[in-house]
């Protein structure tokens, strides 16, 4: 026990690992904020620079960066409709409309402290039920993750379309984007036609920059000499009242967060759509309709992209399994320093299990601290004239999308997918679910193939297996539920028993 | 769900367009493996193309009863959708954004970056050269300092 405190406080008594969990966190939070920057890249450059330094110093610095980086992007995802990340998608749903209704401020101090909340409960999750988690993940077959993946797109699509066949067709589009490239198995050729630069696939990044950024920016023109929307930074810490008001739905929705954050492949994008769904399906009487600015539809992906984070550490440290991009990033980084992450990381160094334990806690106080008091310059940069910001923007897309593989090609793609995303906002298609179907179409085309593999490739024996095994029957009935639920079959059921 | 309202101009051409691409993504999908197994490298293209085409008929079923936007004719409503969705301002930006990235490798992230930040505020803030030029100056080297020093990250 002696032991365990001392390794979870060790970033805290240390002053150089406490300096490098604030700095990681601050500059985690400005790195989630800046659209073209984003957390995956962060740790990855990160990696690169700090393989020499001591392990504890190295995981503290990239502890803060995610933590940060997480909550960061909700910021740009309330004042420009730029989520920063894919978690910060759902963000964006209500977070904007607060925005645009001049409650920036309240809007991101609620999103502050509800993501401090989120991290902790998601910290406390992984330092007490871990070993319960990692053994239920392990337990997991090909095809439930691909159900889980599937789940993931259907809700996107049903709650950020204005009809699921929209949502899904985009979605699909995305899917079909992420599976541009070589097949992972036999290396054929898949949507390449033939062209050696789409061998290498399209990067997520530079489909993300150009639909959420550049389309974004030239949405904005439209507006060009509107007056902006002056944002109220002058109420930035929420009432204690308030923050009361929504703790039962942050619990709920932490949980929620943590859990889904556990599942290894799906971290805070599905964990926030997760919870988004969970509020506007539980919530009776939110403070504003879903959609434009109800308090609850921030609260709800806030705490829970932050608590998945705690979830995504719990296969990385248990399994060596990856709960997201990041914290496969962070694999490559333990084992860089020598580390072997898995069930034996626990029994062979304890210490960095707590010590990870440790440094989340700390991250996550830093947020509160760097949250509620940046908030203010943060604000003036977005108050900025759209004639001075949409300029700016456009540059940190294109160093964001040059940066990826030092290539114009990145560039030309990002301002192709902006031009896509320009056309597709005008006729209503929304981009969130692109992006997700961008990241999850290459994992369902895996997991399904590896689901078939299991069955030799017999379709009867799939579809059996989706409804056989215990865990698979709960994701395929939520997966038809959903569907049934965004069909008019729900409303002709409804009809009838109002009839009846 | 969704509720029926007007049609943009320029919609339906849109969506007529994205079904022809569904095809022809569902071309390419076939064309990976065929319908060679279940588990074949194309499989799942195949099935995610289906599904594409699939609710863009939708989609495109769904509007039918939709009312038309007011225009007369395929050439007004042409004039219509550039009118609206592509005025002055936009393909103005438009054309200095193209212009930034054949400049970036010729003359360099540093100038061509100032350039267009200058350009482009001059142009969108109609006039107001000195504002301009001095955020052209902190911007660029903001930039810059963020990127290259801070983040190392390549540049153009």
């Amino acid at each position: 026990m002696g032991d365990t405190i001392s390794y979870f406080l060790m970033a805290w008594t240390d002053p150089s690992l406490l300096m490098l969990t604030a700095i990681g966190t601050l500059a985690g939070i400005y790195v989630g904020a800046i659209p073209g920057l984003s957390v995956t890249m962060a740790t990855s450059i990160l990696i690169s620079f700090t393989f020499a330094w001591d392990v504890n110093d190295a995981l503290a610095l990239i502890v803060g960066v995610y933590c940060g980086g997480v909550y960061g992007g909700s910021r740009t995802a309330i004042m420009l409709n730029i989520p920063g990340a894919p978690s910060a998608v759902a963000t964006s749903f209500d977070g904007y409309p607060l925005a645009q209704q001049g409650e920036a401020g309240r809007a991101i101090g609620l999103s502050t402290v509800m993501s401090v909340i989120g991290g902790l409960i998601g910290t406390i999750v992984l330092a007490s039920i871990a070993p319960f988690l990692s053994d239920m993940a392990l337990e997991f077959a090909p095809r439930d993750y691909f159900l889980i993946a599937v789940l993931g797109l259907l809700l996107v699509g049903s709650l950020a379309a204005e009809s699921l066949s929209r949502g899904i067709f985009a979605a699909a589009l995305g899917a079909v984007i992420g599976l541009v490239g070589l097949d992972p198995v036999t290396a054929d050729q898949r949507f390449t036609m033939g062209s050696m630069q789409l061998m290498g696939g399209i990067h997520y990044v530079v489909v993300m920059i150009g639909m959420f950024g550049v389309a974004e920016a030239f949405f904005q023109l439209h507006q060009l000499n509107a007056v902006p929307v002056r944002q109220k930074v002058d109420k930035i810490i929420p009432s204690f009242k308030l923050v009361l008001k929504y703790l039962p739905l942050s619990i709920r929705t932490s949980i929620i967060g943590v859990v889904v954050g556990a599942l290894p492949g799906t971290g805070g994008d599905i964990a926030s759509l997760f919870a988004y769904d969970h509020a506007k399906r539980t919530v009776k009487n939110p403070s504003k309709p879903f959609g434009q600015g109800a308090y609850e539809g921030l609260v709800a992906p806030e705490t829970a992209n932050n608590a998945a984070v705690g979830g995504a550490y719990v296969p990385m440290l248990t399994l060596g399994m990856p709960g997201d991009a990041v914290t496969a990033i962070i694999i490559g980084a333990l084992v860089i320093h020598g580390l072997n992450p898995g069930p034996m990381l626990m029994i062979q160094t304890p210490h960095i299990f707590w010590f990870t334990v440790g440094n989340l806690v700390l991250a996550n106080i830093f947020l509160l601290i760097f949250g509620l008091t940046g908030i203010k310059i943060f604000a003036k940069v977005v108050e900025l004239p759209k004639a001075i910001l949409i300029p700016l923007i456009l540059v940190l897309c294109v160093v964001g999308s040059y940066s990826l593989n030092s290539s114009m090609t990145e560039v030309y793609w990002m301002l192709g997918f902006g031009l896509l995303g320009y056309f597709m906002k005008i006729f209503r298609f929304q981009m969130g679910p692109v992006i997700l179907g961008v990241i999850l179409g290459p994992l369902m085309d895996t997991t399904y193939r590896q689901a078939m593999s299991s069955v030799g490739d017999n379709g009867s024996a799939f579809l059996l297996d989706l409804v056989t095994h215990p865990l698979s029957i709960i994701l395929t009935t939520t997966v038809v539920l959903l569907l049934l639920s965004n069909t008019p079959l729900k409303r002709m059921i409804k009809r009838r028993n109002k009839t009846a | 769900m969704s509720q029926v309202q007007q049609l943009k101009a320029g919609e339906r051409v849109f969506n007529g367009l994205l079904l022809l691409f569904s095809a022809g993504v569902f071309y390419e999908a076939f064309q990976i493996s065929g319908f060679e197994s279940l588990n074949s490298p194309g499989a799942f293209p195949i099935m995610i193309s289906l599904i594409m085409l699939l609710t863009m008929i939708s989609i495109l079923w769904g509007q039918r009863h939709h009312p038309k936007p007011d225009t007369h004719g395929a050439f007004d409503e042409a004039r219509q959708f550039l009118h609206e969705h592509f005025p002055l301002t936009i393909v103005v930006f438009s054309a200095m954004a193209i212009g930034y990235l054949a400049l970036l490798q010729p003359l360099g992230f540093i100038i061509a970056t100032a350039l267009f930040l200058f350009v482009s505020q001059v142009y969108l803030r109609r006039g107001r050269f000195l504002a301009s030029a001095i955020i052209t100056v902190a911007a660029t080297a903001i930039i810059y300092a963020l990127f290259k020093l801070l983040f190392q990250v390549y540049l153009p």
